[in-house]
């Protein structure tokens, strides 16, 4: 029985090749768009996520007690013992240094503020360093690297001597000359403003703290794994005394603000999909009493209310599951190709800067779309279904008319 | 309230029988100018304990009136010859290291004095015990000897506090200054011992200021010698001066 | 022909209700959607310009000539008393806000905290300032206050005070002079982030004023009644005041978060066009649908006389007739819940507490809608557009009907 029902509602589908071609296109397109706004959203929290746990807070940070509130030099912390521990934790990618000395600068005789950034070149020069964009230039020795906001308002150029006077961590004077090395980008806002960025090495020893820190910086693989590291570090017995913390718990507004907008944005995706919805539903349904007569004639020549159903169904689910398959690879294939090269929010829109600082970080105005599993088994399902409930709804009425109401209608 | 110069009264102090509570008006005047001069030359020690370390300069100190002060470093040889300079709204750091000199900005001016607990009106000799508080005997103290005056701030006065406990010796002399924030607690304390004579004065050398709550934190400050009211060459508190290297 | 097309397609669109019914509902849902999309889109800009303008930036400020370059804040503006009173004059302000800002440190001790100081005129500042109505202990600053303090929460903690405590507040004044005052706490602020916390220190004009020693303003802020009228305003206001002062405008005071709404704005013009998309898909489809099923009717009209354009003007008059009945229903369906966004708003609270700080600004979770006259003719593009544009194929495949194959084929 159940083979006469395929084969009849294969036929039909078959005769009637507009009708299903524009059912199948209805369901394809709003399939796509629903995956294509996934991407985008996904894309888009990923990449904030990816840019607030890049550079300036990483995935977890090491501090002394009492240091996040007053950022006071003095309290650094003894730094090798706890990398080696650190570096030796599974899971942790990369762990590196940073110091923060406020201090005087003057290329005259007139002193401006500016903080001396104390950072491991090697580590920073990575695509998750404050030197990713700065094309291989890193400081090293009394060569150090400025930001051109800092540049610009100190009237700083490349070559420049700059004389660095502060106090160092034991309470002494500390002052010496250094060169500007390059201009850089970074994505940090408070280091392009304020920032001179020092090898770690040089900036110990100018600030009186041999062997020692302020930041340490942790990287995992798994971004979604930060609390798990930051409590795996603090346990390390090296780490004793030291507060770790994981980025949420760093900066929770940045969090908060991520979270924020991705309930927004998925509000919004729950529309897009209703609109989806509301599309392929109509299709459907207009379709589906267009056949009344059609079915009618069925009616009279036998066929049971329920055979009726079961053909129908089979039609829906055919067209559902073709129109959501085509549907998930025109939307994937539109997201897998975005993804390399990522969309540019300002030539998409039309003009605009390119990159913007915000929260003091300076984002670049590329995401990357981005689906996974989850996405095309949430919308294959959400749209399939209602593909089905719209047909049957109108089929299970027709269903229940008497054959002569059909034909006649 | 630390007054750096004075004039110390020549009445030597009665050491008789039943102590006779001090003149407090006279007392607080003359201590208000202990260390206060027109001009002076002094070379100092001064050491700063925190929980991490101790760090100790000597430095030499020229004065003229209120607006004019360089201090240059004698040691450690890390920092010897580094040398500040404030004349008026204007102040001057030279580093012999680098052979520069830079001038710190207002804003940057206001912090804790060259990393010392001492504030920077602490240095500003523009408060009075005598003028901004009403003061009486307290008690009496016999070990060391001694009285003990309590002094209130005036209505209206501009400062930071509200109350100041101080033991002064039977020689007219600071012995310990306690000092009441504007919420009545104990803010910090100050000791003035090593009475020494000192450019034509007697006056307690070595000033220890240990601020409340902060445990392993002080400061110390010793007069190694001074002379007051003397007569400064002229160009003593410019920048050339400033950068011959001393 | 026009009356015979319009009365064919009213009375076709009346004759199978059901069909009408459904198409209707479609871009009823469609327009409906797009309402609440841009409702929430607008709602988003201006909360960040309002928060923004609000946390002390304001939508103008005449500033002392050479500020913009360097943010010295002891410039003075060259008439002080002119610019507040053309910008108190100007029309369409509504409120002019004069301030002096200072670096100080407020002691209580030996406790110190460094701040930025600033000097205000208190009703004026109730007005222009967020901060100030959020004072959670005391008051906030009279117009007859003298030697007061409002500060932020995370400096009473810090410096271990309370209300009604004195504060010895120093500045390096003219001169070099550091200058000293005592202010009495009258208010403490807490605005839920300590980072903003910190940047509350206000005290009345005159004793700022004294404490810095140099005479004047600094600078005097401006809210306008219609944020969007800012760049007018600005040459009015400039014209008015002659001399050296300058006016800045919002987004030059604030390029961050003009920056960040800026990003928002064109992510949310995407968003807007996907669902736009799949609208004109729904509703294409469905007019598709039903010229399909109507072939055969097609095919009659075409047999008796009606050629090929007849019928294309039939099925967009349909289109438009329908675009209309739907961006009604549209504006019916989504009206209230625009309206009900705009007054209630989407609130978070419950998930994230009661407010969050980013970029040196605190605001509440809720996500308010906005509600304007844009909504009619909004409603009304989007159905009609929609529709005509997804009635085109179906009309141009209608009159390609072939009347002998149509009436051949029973569908």
């Amino acid at each position: 029985m159940a083979g006469i029902t395929v084969r009849l509602a294969w036929r039909n589908l078959w005769r009637n090749k507009r009708r299903t071609l524009l059912a199948l296109v209805a369901i394809a397109l709003s399939q796509a768009l629903v995956l294509i706004y996934d991407g985008v959203l996904r894309g888009y929290t990923d990449w904030m996520v990816d840019v607030l746990t890049g550079p300036m807070l990483g995935h977890a940070q090491v501090h002394a007690e009492g240091w996040r509130k007053t950022r006071a030099l003095d309290k650094s912390f003894p730094i090798d013992g706890v990398l080696r521990a650190v570096r030796a934790l599974p899971g942790v990618e990369d762990a590196h240094a940073r110091i923060y000395g406020p201090a005087l600068g003057a290329v005259g005789e007139e002193g401006f503020a500016l903080v001396v950034v104390g950072i491991d070149p090697a580590a920073e020069l990575g695509a998750h360093g404050l030197l990713s964009g700065a094309k291989g230039v890193a400081p090293s020795g009394k060569r150090v690297l400025i930001g051109r906001p800092f540049a610009e308002a100190n009237g700083l150029t490349v070559g420049a001597e700059l004389a660095i006077v502060g106090q160092g961590a034991d309470g002494s004077l500390a002052n010496d000359l250094y060169v500007v090395a390059g201009i850089v980008p970074t994505p940090v806002d408070m280091v392009n403003r304020m920032g001179v960025l020092m090898a770690l090495d040089e900036a110990q020893g100018l600030l009186a703290m041999p062997g020692e820190a302020h930041e340490i910086v942790l990287r995992g693989r798994d971004v979604n794994q930060a609390a798990a590291l930051a409590a795996a570090a603090a346990a390390l017995p090296e780490l004793r005394g030291l507060e770790v913390l994981d980025w949420t718990r760093l900066s929770p507004d940045l969090y908060q603000v991520i979270q924020i907008l991705g309930v927004a944005w998925g509000f919004i995706l729950l529309l897009v999909f209703v609109a989806a919805a509301a599309g392929v539903a109509n299709t459907m349904l207009m379709s589906t009493f267009e056949r009344v007569h059609e079915l009618g004639m069925l009616l009279a020549l036998g066929a049971t209310p329920g055979r009726l159903i079961r053909i129908i169904f089979v039609e829906a689910l055919a067209l559902g599951l073709v129109g959501v398959l085509a549907g998930s690879a025109l939307g994937g294939s539109l997201v897998a190709l975005t993804h390399e090269r990522g969309v540019n929010l300002a030539q998409l829109t039309g003009g605009g800067p390119s990159e913007l600082s915000f929260m003091g970080i300076v984002w670049s105005l590329t995401f990357h779309p981005t689906l996974t599993a989850f996405d095309f088994a949430t919308s294959i399902l959400g749209v399939a279904v209602v593909s089905l409930l719209a047909a049957l709804w109108p089929a299970a009425r027709v269903a229940r008319l008497q054959p002569t109401a059909a034909l006649r209608a | 309230m630390i007054a750096l110069a004075a004039l110390l009264s020549l009445a030597a102090t009665a050491g008789a029988a039943a102590p006779v509570p001090p003149d407090v008006d006279r007392l607080l005047a003359r201590l208000d100018d202990l260390y206060r001069s027109k001009s002076s030359i002094a070379r100092m020690e001064i050491s700063v304990t925190t929980p991490r370390n101790v760090r100790t300069l000597r430095v030499e100190a020229w004065t003229r009136g209120e607006d004019e002060v360089l201090v240059v470093v004698e040691a450690p040889p890390r920092e010897a010859g580094t040398a500040t300079l404030r004349v008026g709204e204007n102040l001057w750091n030279w580093l012999p290291r680098i052979a520069r000199t830079i001038r710190v900005p207002p804003s940057m001016m206001l912090g804790s004095w060259m990393g010392t607990d001492f504030t920077n009106d602490d240095l500003v000799k523009e408060s009075s015990l005598r003028k901004d508080f009403a003061a009486r005997v307290d008690r009496r103290s016999d070990s060391p000897a001694g009285w003990w005056l309590a002094l209130e701030a005036k209505e209206g006065v501009v400062g930071r506090w509200a109350r100041i406990e101080l033991l002064v010796g039977d020689d007219d002399l600071p012995i310990q200054e306690r000092h009441f924030d504007r919420k009545g607690r104990l803010s910090r304390t100050m000791t003035f011992d090593e009475v020494r004579v000192l450019g034509g004065r007697r006056l307690p050398a070595r000033m220890v200021l240990v601020p409340e709550g902060e445990p392993g934190k002080r400061t110390e400050m010793r007069y190694l010698e001074a002379k007051f009211d003397v007569a400064l060459p002229p160009d003593v508190f410019s920048l050339s001066r400033l950068e011959r290297s001393r | 022909m026009a009356t015979p097309t319009l009365t064919y397609a009213l009375r076709s669109i009346r004759r199978n209700a059901r069909r009408t019914l459904l198409s209707v509902v479609g871009i009823a849902i469609g327009v409906a959607l797009m309402l609440i999309v841009e409702s929430f889109n607008r709602g988003k800009i201006e909360v960040f310009t309002r928060v923004g303008a609000e946390s002390g930036a304001g939508h103008l400020r005449v500033t002392p000539a050479g500020w913009s370059v360097k943010r010295d804040p002891r410039l003075r503006l060259a008439d002080s008393g002119r610019a507040l009173r053309e910008a108190r004059a100007l029309p369409g302000v509504a409120v002019a806000a004069p301030r002096i800002r200072a670096q100080a440190l407020l002691a209580m001790g030996t406790h110190v905290v460094p701040v930025e100081l600033v000097g205000v005129d208190p009703p004026a500042e109730l007005l222009a300032f967020r901060y100030a109505r959020k004072v959670t202990e005391g008051r906030w600053l009279r117009a007859d206050d003298a030697g007061t303090i409002v500060i932020g929460r995370t400096i009473a903690e810090q410096l271990g005070v309370e209300l009604e405590d004195e504060l010895l507040a120093t500045t390096v004044g003219r001169g070099g002079q550091v200058e000293s005052a005592m202010l009495r706490i009258v208010g403490i602020v807490a605005t839920g982030a300590a980072e903003v916390d910190l940047m509350i220190s206000h005290a009345p004009l005159a004793d700022v004023e004294r404490l810095t020693a140099i005479a004047g303003l600094g600078e005097v802020t401006l809210l306008l009644t219609d944020w969007r009228g800012y760049e007018p305003a600005r040459g009015a206001l400039k014209a008015r005041l002659g001399g050296a002062d300058e006016v800045l405008t919002w987004p030059e005071l604030v390029p961050d978060l003009v920056g960040h709404a800026e990003q928002e704005n064109q992510t949310s013009r995407l968003v807007t066009e996907i669902i736009m998309l799949v609208v004109l898909i729904g509703v294409a489809s469905a007019q598709l649908a039903s010229v399909l099923e109507r072939r055969r009717e097609f095919a009659v009209l075409s047999a008796l006389g009606m050629g090929g354009p007849a019928l294309v003007r039939v099925v967009l008059a349909e289109g438009l007739a329908l675009g209309l009945v739907g961006g009604f229903a549209g504006l019916a369906l989504g009206g209230p819940l625009v309206w009900l966004l705009t007054t209630r708003g989407l609130d978070l609270s419950a998930m994230y507490g009661r407010s969050m700080a980013f970029g040196g600004t605190v605001i509440d979770p809720i996500i308010y809608g906005s509600m304007g006259a844009w909504i009619l003719p909004e409603a009304f593009l989007v159905a009609i557009v929609a529709t005509v544009l997804a009635s085109l194929y179906p009309a141009w495949f209608a009159a390609r009907t072939d009347p002998a194959q149509a009436l051949r084929v029973a569908q």
